[in-house]
């Protein structure tokens, strides 16, 4: 009776907000705009990743929304540190906009989302993903008209 | 001893049933699929501070994403975006309010396919016991202060002097000079 009244308890209390202990992972995947991608302000997910959308990403970046690492399976980690650094403003993030990495981290995970603190860049694979080929510019403003 | 075991069980099994906190939002609609009204009542955190135990003074000071706990069922929700249509996050409309409990008004935006769950387009903000509304909309305020030398006309994002080196380096699309001078030929 013991085991059960224990087992109701914790299926009824909150998980403690308090800092856990996260989990080393390593991942890989796209550095991308999670606004972009979660919202679908600019489009599907299909169109707001690589080169196509890769001047929004920069811009993204450096307005401070936050970025996260796109896996091959498609879960997105929201990335919280990188290069040492936080994701504002961070020249390193701004650096991989649209790149594959391979990351070496810390995993968190709370309320449905997972949260990437990288502790290492193991490999820059570049961006792999071509698809302005597909899609032009996303948006289509991403690239000013050339003047006559 | 059954009923307990089978309640038990039920409670284990039963996925967290997503709370409605549209009462009383008058948050503009942006017009997204997954687009959800949503005031509430929060604390401001430092999210790595929330997570990690790593916790410097003033969340960060704006280097570090900042988050929700929301005062109903403790649930952190992250605010990717402020209410401006101008590719800028919320971190400068949280900030001056680190630590403290705040009402937000905005949208939370849901789709199970792509995993959002609990992200937040922040509008409005207000401490508690306040009784005016702020619009999250000083980030460009905040963005001119900091970079004078970019001053001039038009949209921040095409004058930032990072974005500009970048762009400068490897193109539009990342793909260096000569892939951007052959699509643009050809796209135009």
């Amino acid at each position: 009776m013991k085991r059960v009244a224990m087992a109701l308890a914790l299926a009824g209390a909150p998980l403690a907000a308090s800092a856990a202990e996260g989990a080393r992972v390593e991942v890989r995947g796209e550095i991308i705009d999670t606004w972009c991608y979660y919202s679908g302000v600019m489009g599907g997910p299909e169109a707001v990743v690589g080169s196509a959308h890769h001047t929004c990403a920069l811009w993204c970046s450096a307005g401070g929304i936050p970025v996260g690492l796109l896996a091959e399976d498609g879960t997105v980690y929201m990335v919280l540190k990188l290069g040492g650094q936080g994701t504002t403003g961070n020249p390193t993030q701004m650096r991989l906009a649209s790149h594959e990495v391979t990351a070496d981290g810390i995993l968190y995970e709370r309320d449905g989302l997972k949260y990437l603190i990288v502790e290492e860049v193991v490999t820059d694979h570049g961006i792999t993903n071509p698809n302005h080929e597909d899609f032009g510019p996303v948006p289509g403003f991403a690239i000013p008209e050339p003047q006559e | 001893m059954k009923v307990f075991m089978m309640g038990a069980a039920l409670c284990l099994a039963m996925p967290a049933v997503a709370q409605d906190f549209s009462a009383g939002s008058e948050a503009n609609s942006w017009g997204l699929a997954g687009e959800v009204p949503a005031r509430f009542d929060a604390t401001v955190v430092d999210i790595l501070c929330e997570l990690s135990g790593d916790c410097p003074e003033v969340c960060g000071g704006g280097a570090r994403q900042l988050g929700l706990v929301r005062s109903a069922d403790d649930v952190l929700v992250f605010p990717n975006k402020n209410g401006q249509p101008l590719f800028t996050g919320a971190v400068q409309e949280l900030l001056p309010y680190c630590g403290q409990e705040v009402e937000v008004d905005g949208l939370m935006i849901v789709d199970e396919a792509l995993g959002a769950q609990n992200i937040y387009q922040l509008q409005t903000i207000r401490a508690k016991g306040e009784s005016e509304w702020v619009k999250a909309n000083r980030w460009t305020q905040v963005w001119a202060e900091e970079n004078p030398e970019a001053a001039g006309e038009g949209e921040w994002f095409r004058r930032d002097p990072q974005v500009n080196a970048l762009i400068e380096k490897e193109g539009y699309l990342g793909l260096g000079l000569e892939v951007d001078e052959a699509f643009i030929a050809d796209w135009f």
